[in-house]
């Protein structure tokens, strides 16, 4: 097998064996950038320089029998709406051309413990907000698949230097499928966790109470390795919690149901298809798979669209020319911070930023936002009544396999119903992960979701790697593995 | 016409914690701009809120000791508006899930005891401090300077219900909440570095209306005495206004110190939408009985508890308010000192006016070491029962002050024991009168004011100290004769 | 309801100043998305916003010990200014 194609444990053993150095390791993974970035354009920065460094000490370590971690010497791509401390962090917007943090995620400070080597930051939707990446200020990403298509969106990048073997692994964020959409146009793990059980500090905030930063992998042993070494309690994030996991079955004593809102209208033929090859699959098994309704699930995207654009209306208001970030002059300073943001912000932001302040604004707070609230929070109930007859919840990812570039972006809620299937489990706060299990007519990566209540992240990933090693899909974008 | 005011205050007070409300950077007081920050208090980008138990704990003190019901599922909320010196452009505040709800304040004025009753205390985080440059006024600034080592330190908001009647009553309740917060121990009470500001609304109504009249906020004023003043000034505008015929306009108005009066700001039009929601970064504040029970056991002696304590020794209403809001030592003084003489007017009259006026001449703001209560009761016994002068005293007071000794041991030294026998003061009137015929002629021909030469002629031969009294009625019956 | 959306008092709320040709097409693009949510907020429900947690797992606040740690030195703080004077942040006046 190449070895850009190896799982983290694998690269690991072969370090560990000495078979293989972490800095020859990175080469061969540079080269792989140096071919891609120039055509799929998956980082928006390289850390090339400090990476060599980092590789050779990572050498020094393994040969010494004193590596940190599995994570030791791994190229990590990293979204760039996640602060490293020292380098640009530009959420993809002219806002934040020029800002360099000068602080670290604690995501960051977590994985440098294991000295994990970042590549250096990915494309995205301009702060997190798109499905496409084709909000960027700094230019299209494209999808190694196909170099016509989207890799999805908003963690684009991330999952494109994946899919392109720039990287073996990325972190991205997830607000309403931004990790799990990416990674089934891109034929990748990508996995959302349990809302709480990652630190937010550092990740710069889209919508408060649905971000969370995860892994996007070609394995799900590889989702769980990066989310053992960035999960856990931050008395630095009010809303990371402590608790402890649940178990629930992951073998085939486990239940399964199958959403029927989401195998109806909206979703392709191809990607109901896969749902159905899972099903069958689990089936053979001996697993139960049964039906289950629900009904909510059709607010979800109007839900969706209010508390997001609420919380990130508040949540962008910082970005005002005064401390930090673009600076466009003006006589006063209320002037200056309302053309600083006319023209740091594109026009997906603005769309966003003006229907959330709309949406909590006098007058129309209760039919707007108040409702949204009290639709999600009967949504919740809702999953909560349904986990007490299945452990886990299956539906497509997407309701298609990656579009081209162009072709959703003159019709903003077009693009908005394509979040249909993932938006749920933010809305919920529950662990969600696409595996991928299939390509569509047109050979483009399809995948299948898999949700399970809060806090059952290890029995999560235990069954969808059941499922990965049952469906085994192979197919690799084959241009960028040499 | 004779308009009634109504006047609601809104206190903001400053808590004395380590670090700020929502991160743990340290409160600081410094000139040195900037120095004490983090991505939190500092709007960065990526950086979240972290709640401060002190804080939470202090402003339960405060909600609890005004007779407040304790929101047991409270929330914190985004109070959202944009201006430089509040760097997320959002304030976390609470809206209507406040820690408090529904108190009252004790307050004492012309001898009257009264409730003032509270709507609301909540919890929320101060902003930065803006410095205009250029000719020094705000409407013709250059540019803004900003300071953020005040962002994120946190503030307690009081807001009373609007029923204060007069600018006395309103500057008596900033006194009193003063005063609790000090006794609580949760803030330095210093208006002067701003631990502790208010603003007033006040609206005017014919006091046959039954509806109250439109009300203007009034800002800037940094003291109880341009409080008093501004409340003043703003209740004579409008009722002069509305007895013109004149509609009063909702708006907010700057207090001007130097030229006193209010001035109309020229500022956005409308109220302010704030589009408060619930912080997303901050879960449900659950404060359920265990914890206030606790916070319960940790209240010290509450301002009320203490007057009542000092109007049982048979003070007046206001000197016991007077007492209850000095300093702890001149307190323990004063009921030490009490309960010798038994005379609390008295007691209350040396320690809050010759013990305070000689401390101030000697620039020290409270007694030396060496000085212990059981002098000044002496004292005032010595008086009592005129074994000295009112003056005699004065001058041992002024003497222990400056030197450790004891009352009895200064009256010898100083000669300062009034003779207070009849037989031997008369000796020596006898004897003045005899060295001063031409006088007693004098005062036998009508010129009365003499006799009080004579008494000081006798009081000077005696040495300084009889009793001038009985000198006095002595003196008077031997001229008689 | 969507022709209730005023863009120049959103815009203004916002501190966004957008330019003209800017206003007509993000006016459509919200009175297609509000009139999607419609549906949503026509809806009753038996419980009231002040019922509902804030956190999706209906977690509580922990309240933290009032103890300070540093964080940024001065120059840390003022790295990405874009203007700053005599250790201060300068912006164009502000009328209060």
């Amino acid at each position: 097998m190449k070895i850009e194609n190896k799982s983290i444990r694998e690269i690991n053993s072969l370090f560990q064996k000495k078979e293989l150095k972490p800095s020859e390791f990175y080469h061969k993974i540079f080269d792989n950038t140096a071919q891609s970035e120039s055509v799929i354009h998956a980082h928006l920065k390289l850390f090339e320089e400090e990476n060599r460094n980092k590789a050779v000490q990572s050498d020094e370590r393994f040969a010494k029998d004193q590596s940190l971690g599995l994570l030791d010497g791994i190229p990590i791509a990293i979204k760039d709406n996640i602060n490293i401390k020292g380098y640009q962090t530009t959420c993809s917007s002219k806002m934040l051309s020029e800002y360099v943090s000068p602080y670290n995620a604690t995501v960051i400070n977590k994985l440098d413990q294991q000295q994990t080597i970042f590549t250096g930051k990915t494309n995205l939707d301009e702060f997190a907000m798109g499905s496409s990446t084709e909000n960027s200020a700094y230019g299209l990403t494209k999808n190694p698949w196909n170099t016509e298509c989207v890799p999805g969106g908003s963690s684009g990048g991330s999952a494109a230097s994946v899919a392109a073997r720039s990287s073996i692994a990325a972190l991205g964020s997830d607000t309403g499928g931004s990790i799990r959409q990416p990674a089934a146009f891109c034929g990748l793990v990508g996995y959302k966790p349990t809302y709480g059980t990652v630190s937010r500090f550092g990740l710069i905030a889209f919508a408060s109470s649905l971000d969370q930063i995860g892994p996007i992998t070609k394995y799900v042993d590889d989702a769980r390795i990066l989310y053992n070494s960035i999960k856990g309690y931050d008395s630095k994030d009010a809303t990371s919690i402590t608790d402890e996991q649940i178990k629930i079955p992951s073998d085939k004593t486990a239940k399964v149901g199958v959403i029927k809102e989401l195998m109806e209208e909206g979703i392709s033929d191809d990607a109901k298809k896969e749902v159905e090859k899972v099903i069958n699959i689990l089936k053979a098994q001996g697993v139960e798979v049964i039906e289950v309704s629900l009904p909510l699930i059709k607010l979800a995207i109007s839900i969706y669209y209010l508390i997001a654009p609420a919380e990130c209306s508040a949540n962008l208001a910082r970005f005002d020319g005064v401390r930090y970030g673009l600076r466009v002059e003006g006589k006063t300073s209320y002037e200056m911070m309302e053309k600083t943001r006319a023209e740091g912000f594109g026009s997906e932001v603005k769309r966003r930023i003006l229907l959330g302040t709309y949406a909590l604004s006098a007058g129309y707070f209760d039919a707007y936002y108040g409702k949204a609230l009290l639709a999600r929070k009967n949504m919740i109930d809702e999953f909560n009544k349904i986990f007490n007859q299945v452990d886990y919840l299956i539906s497509p990812t997407t309701p298609t396999a990656a579009f081209k570039a162009g072709e959703k972006t003159s019709n903003p809620l077009e693009m908005y119903m394509s979040d249909l299937c993932t938006i749920p489990a933010n809305l919920a706060g529950l662990p969600s992960i696409s595996v991928p299990t299939g390509l569509s007519k047109e050979k483009l990566p399809l995948g299948v979701q898999v949700m399970s209540k809060a806090l059952t992240d290890d029995s999560l990933l235990d069954f969808a790697e059941l499922i990965e090693k049952e469906v085994s899909f192979n197919d690799e974008p084959s241009d960028w593995i040499k | 016409m004779n308009y009634q005011p109504t006047i609601g205050i809104e206190t903001h007070i400053e808590l004395k914690t380590n670090s700020k409300m929502f991160c743990r950077c340290k409160v600081v007081d410094t000139d040195e701009p900037n120095v004490s920050l983090c991505p939190t208090c500092l709007g960065l980008p990526g950086a979240l809120p972290v709640p401060n138990k002190r804080a939470i704990e202090f402003i339960t003190l405060l909600a609890l000791s005004t007779n407040c019901k304790i929101t047991k599922q409270g929330m914190f909320h985004r109070k959202n508006y944009f201006y430089p010196d509040l760097p997320k452009n959002y304030q976390i505040s609470q809206f209507d899930l406040p820690v408090g709800l529904d108190g009252s304040l004790s307050i004492v004025l012309n001898e009257i005891e009264s409730e003032v009753a509270i709507e609301r205390v909540h919890m929320e985080e101060d902003t930065g401090k803006s410095t205009h440059m250029g000719s020094g006024r705000i409407d013709s600034a250059t540019s803004t300077a900003l300071d953020f080592n005040r962002s994120g330190v946190p503030l307690v908001e009081i807001v009373t219900k609007p029923v204060i009647k007069s600018a006395k009553e309103a500057v008596a309740y900033i006194e009193e909440l003063r005063q609790l917060a000090l006794d609580l121990g949760i803030s330095e009470g210093k208006l002067e570095k701003g631990n502790l500001r208010f603003d007033a609304n006040i609206s005017v109504a014919s006091p046959d209306s039954n509806v109250l009249g439109t009300k203007v906020e009034i800002k800037n004023m940094n003291s109880l005495r341009s409080l008093e003043r501004a409340i003043d000034y703003e209740i004579e505008r409008q009722s002069k206004a509305l007895s013109n015929g004149d509609v009063i306009v909702q708006e907010t108005r700057h207090w001007d110190e130097g030229k006193e009066v209010t001035k109309s700001m020229r500022s956005k039009e409308g109220s302010a939408d704030y589009r408060y929601f619930s912080d997303p970064d901050l879960p449900n504040m659950v404060l359920d009985d265990e914890f206030v029970n606790e916070i319960k056991a940790q209240m010290p002696k509450l301002p009320i508890e203490k007057r009542t304590e000092l109007i049982k020794t048979g003070l007046t209403l206001s000197e016991a308010n007077i007492l209850s809001k000095s300093d702890s030592w001149i307190i323990e003084l004063f009921q030490n000192v009490y309960s010798s003489t038994k005379n609390p007017g008295t007691t209350y009259n040396w320690i809050m006016g010759e013990l305070q006026g000689q401390i101030r001449k000697l620039d020290i703001s409270k007694p030396p070491y060496w000085f212990k209560s059981e002098s000044l009761s002496e004292i005032i016994n010595l008086i009592e029962s005129n074994k000295i002068s009112f003056s005699s005293g004065k001058i041992i007071l002024a003497s222990i002050l400056e030197n450790d000794s004891t009352p009895d041991e200064i009256a010898k030294q100083q000669n300062l024991y009034q003779e207070n026998d009849s037989d031997k003061i008369l000796e020596i009137v006898k004897n003045v009168i005899t060295e001063n015929i031409k006088v007693i002629e004098r005062i036998k021909n009508g010129e009365d004011k003499l006799i009080g030469f004579m008494v000081g002629q006798v009081i000077k031969s005696s040495g300084g100290s009889i009793n001038p009294g009985i000198a006095k009625e002595l003196l008077t019956k031997e001229l008689e004769e | 309801m969507s022709n209730e959306f005023d863009i120049d008092d959103v815009s203004k709320l916002a501190s966004i100043e957008l330019e003209e040709s800017e206003k007509e097409k993000l006016s459509k693009d919200l009175s297609v998305i509000l009139d999607h949510v419609k549906a949503l907020s026509e809806l009753e429900f038996e419980i009231s916003v002040d019922e509902v947690f804030i956190h999706p797992l209906e977690k509580k606040l922990n309240l933290q010990e009032d103890v300070v740690e540093e964080f940024l030195t001065h120059e840390e703080a003022l790295s990405n200014a874009p203007e700053s004077k005599d250790g201060k942040f300068v912006v164009p006046p502000s009328l209060e």
